[in-house]
């Protein structure tokens, strides 16, 4: 028949050569006779002289040796092939080999027409058989990129905290909707110039160019006229036509095969931030190919402290890769169209602008939280407040959902304070239109340190926070970031494994994403490696295959805890309603105190004013 | 092009050392990897007892914002 591809059914002699390893073959086999082979599977432990007499008498054109053993394997496999020769069946019968002791290499030495080495398919094997190509696209899946909000509806199931957020985001919304600052003005004159820019205004382009530096730090604004970045280098012509030949030489070779065993979620991010923007596109590309679904950019925390977004493709010399248009092109460049990409602006001066350079340059997702930038990274309260509001109208104008992080926690603040913070941020966004997630720390924080949580294990405190959130309100929940943050060292193994671990609580609790740290996480000696990328990714898929559809049991604790929890979200709500604003409330030590470890930031200070509408 | 300059970023080390001290351990490691010719190495992570150290060193060979040599090859 035209187009059908038949072939005749082929008598395949098995012979495990160990004393009772033979699974292996007993799988090639099942799948040989589901094709319409003929086969005979050999008892394991026969000699050498008596397989080759099985080989004489079967009249078999192919032969699978299979040996797990590694000892003695090479004089054996010889002595197979020597006497198959001196039996005359060499020049008859196809001679292959496969088993954990098999190296390709040393099949061919001995003699044989091929070998399988650990981790072959069995599909593999068939296809060697039946002489027609083996592809691996089995293994792999065609991806598509996440929808993270899925069906969550951003109901709440808590009446009373819906009030109180209610009443609490509408004082915050009406409050900046009479402010700007030089963060929203920015912000906006950025927007215009990507609209002038491709409208092939130049004229319009540098006029904004001018108005924009006169809103920026010095030394941001130098960068505008081709003055050199302090820490930075300019990346040049030659290597961005060498990043972009790279990118395409790779880009057929990524097929990511999946993180998640039989599941949707979690969602899978990693973190990058090297520096440099070729070298991020060289890590993203590594955690694509060992099935990440999400990549988030990490930049560095001194840049968000400076008025204004540096110019040009610039690689850093340190740590965190600076977020400028350029570079967010070239990484762009190099992120696959099914990857989640996200681009964080939850912090510093820049926080507006930055969700605009995140929206133009094609970016899946942002953060946003002013709690957390204002009382644990250096931003002034009311500035970042103001500027956080801008930042969910653009988030909303360039449907871009963000999730809302709590790293207050790490700081010490207590994780009802964290929480009562991002409720207020997501009920804000939720009015504004937008699509939060919450970002709870699945993490070793110093509250639990200190008051003993996780004293006796990792689980019960985590499950409670994600069940204390489920209690309030049906929202997208994204663990970060990373998960397991505290409980890694410097042990590569170690450390993938708490990382898998923590993975797989998120993944019984049925969260919707999770960020992983690398094995790395703990170690503070160089920048995160590509190897240690792929081991914790590893270790994730690991522990997702071991689980499956089963799932970690949380002990009674985590449900008293998710009561407590709520309540304590309510009681600090309460006290920001009685204080009447929300940015009193984050300097008044109301969402965390000193104590605490909440130290209400002086970046930006005194540059809000009213706005002139 | 050496081999180095497809090292994507760093090359590991991975060993255990029989020795009494990790000081012993550290400074064993480093010698082995200097002697690989990796510059600028450092421990990642050891750990002493009993016989020895598990030891893991590591050398950079591209650091962000180097000339890459597996870039343009």
């Amino acid at each position: 028949m035209v187009g059908e591809v038949t072939w005749m059914g082929k008598k395949i002699l098995l012979a495990p050569l160990d004393p009772v390893h033979d699974i292996g073959l007993k799988m090639i086999n099942r799948a040989l006779i589901e094709r319409g082979h003929e086969t005979v599977l050999l008892q394991p432990d026969l000699s050498p002289e008596e397989i080759v007499r099985e080989i004489a008498s079967s009249g078999c054109e192919f032969v699978l040796v299979g040996r797990t053993l590694g000892y003695g394997v090479a004089e054996i496999l010889a002595r197979v092939a020597d006497l198959a020769d001196a039996a005359g069946v060499r020049r008859k019968v196809k001679m292959i080999v496969g088993g954990m002791a098999i190296r390709p290499e040393i099949a061919a030495e001995m003699g044989y027409d091929a070998g399988f080495g650990p981790g072959t398919p069995v599909e593999e094997v068939v296809a060697y058989v039946e002489g027609r190509p083996y592809s691996d696209q089995a293994l792999t899946v065609k991806r598509t990129k996440p929808d993270l909000i899925g069906a969550h509806t951003y109901r709440f199931e808590n009446a009373r905290i819906e009030g109180l957020l209610g009443r609490i985001s509408g004082e915050v919304v009406s409050w900046c909707g009479g402010m700007t600052s030089p963060g929203v003005e920015r912000a906006r004159i950025r927007r215009r110039m990507f609209e002038a820019s491709r409208s092939g205004d130049e004229s319009g382009v540098a006029a904004l160019i001018e108005s924009y530096v006169r809103l920026c730090d010095p030394a941001v604004g130098a960068s505008y006229d081709g003055r050199s970045v302090a820490k930075t280098r300019q990346i040049t012509v030659a290597e961005k036509a060498a990043l972009a030949a790279h990118i395409e030489e790779v880009g057929p070779r990524k097929k990511p095969r999946p993180v998640r065993h039989g599941k949707d979620r979690p969602v899978v991010f990693i973190q990058y931030g090297t520096g440099c923007p070729i070298m991020d596109v060289a890590h993203i590309e590594v955690a694509e190919s060992w099935g990440a679904d999400g990549v988030v950019h990490f930049d560095p925390s001194w840049a968000a402290r400076k008025e204004g977004m540096f110019h040009g493709e610039l690689a850093h010399e340190e740590d965190g890769s600076l977020i400028t248009a350029g570079n967010l092109d070239l990484i762009r460049s190099g992120v696959m169209d099914s990857t989640l990409w996200q681009v964080r602006a939850h912090r510093g001066l820049n926080t507006a602008e930055t969700v605009v350079l995140a929206g133009e340059c094609g970016a899946s997702l942002t953060k946003i939280n002013m709690a957390y930038g204002s009382l644990g990274a250096g931003t002034d309260p009311e500035r970042l407040v103001v500027d956080g509001v801008e930042a969910i109208k653009q988030a909303v104008s360039y449907g871009l959902p963000f999730d809302v992080v709590t790293n207050e926690e790490l700081c010490g603040v207590p994780a009802q304070k964290a929480f009562a913070s991002m409720l207020i941020v997501a009920s804000m966004a939720i009015r504004l239109g937008g699509k939060p997630i919450l970002q709870p720390l699945f993490c070793y924080s110093p509250q639990v340190m200190i008051e003993g949580q996780m004293k006796d294990n990792y689980v019960d405190f985590n499950a409670a926070k994600i069940m204390a959130l489920r209690s309030i309100m049906d929202a997208p929940i994204w663990p970060g970031a990373p998960i397991g943050f505290l409980t890694h060292t410097e042990d590569r193994v170690q450390a993938s494994m708490t990382t898998a671990l923590h993975s797989c609580l998120a993944s019984s609790l049925g969260v919707d994403a999770i960020s992983i740290s690398s094995a790395d996480e703990a170690y503070s000696g160089g920048p995160i490696s590509a190897a240690a990328r792929v081991d914790t990714l590893r270790a994730v898929r690991e522990g997702f295959r071991f689980f499956g559809e089963a799932s970690i049991q949380p002990t009674r604790k985590a449900e008293a805890w998710a009561v407590e929890l709520a309540e304590g979200i309510t009681g600090v709500l309460e006290q920001v309603e009685r204080r009447g604003s929300f940015v009193g409330a984050l300097y008044d030590g109301i969402l965390g105190t000193r104590e605490d470890g909440a130290y209400p930031g002086r970046s930006g200070r005194g540059t809000v004013r009213k706005a002139n509408n | 092009m050496r081999a180095t300059d497809r090292v994507l970023d760093a090359i590991d080390v991975e060993t255990f050392v029989a020795c009494s001290t990790e000081q012993e351990a550290k400074r064993i490691v480093l010698e082995l990897v200097a002697g690989m010719g990796l510059g600028g190495a450092d421990v990642v992570f050891i750990e002493m007892a009993g016989p020895g150290a598990r030891v893991r060193a590591r050398a950079y060979v591209h650091r962000a914002g180097d000339r890459y040599g597996w870039l343009g090859r």
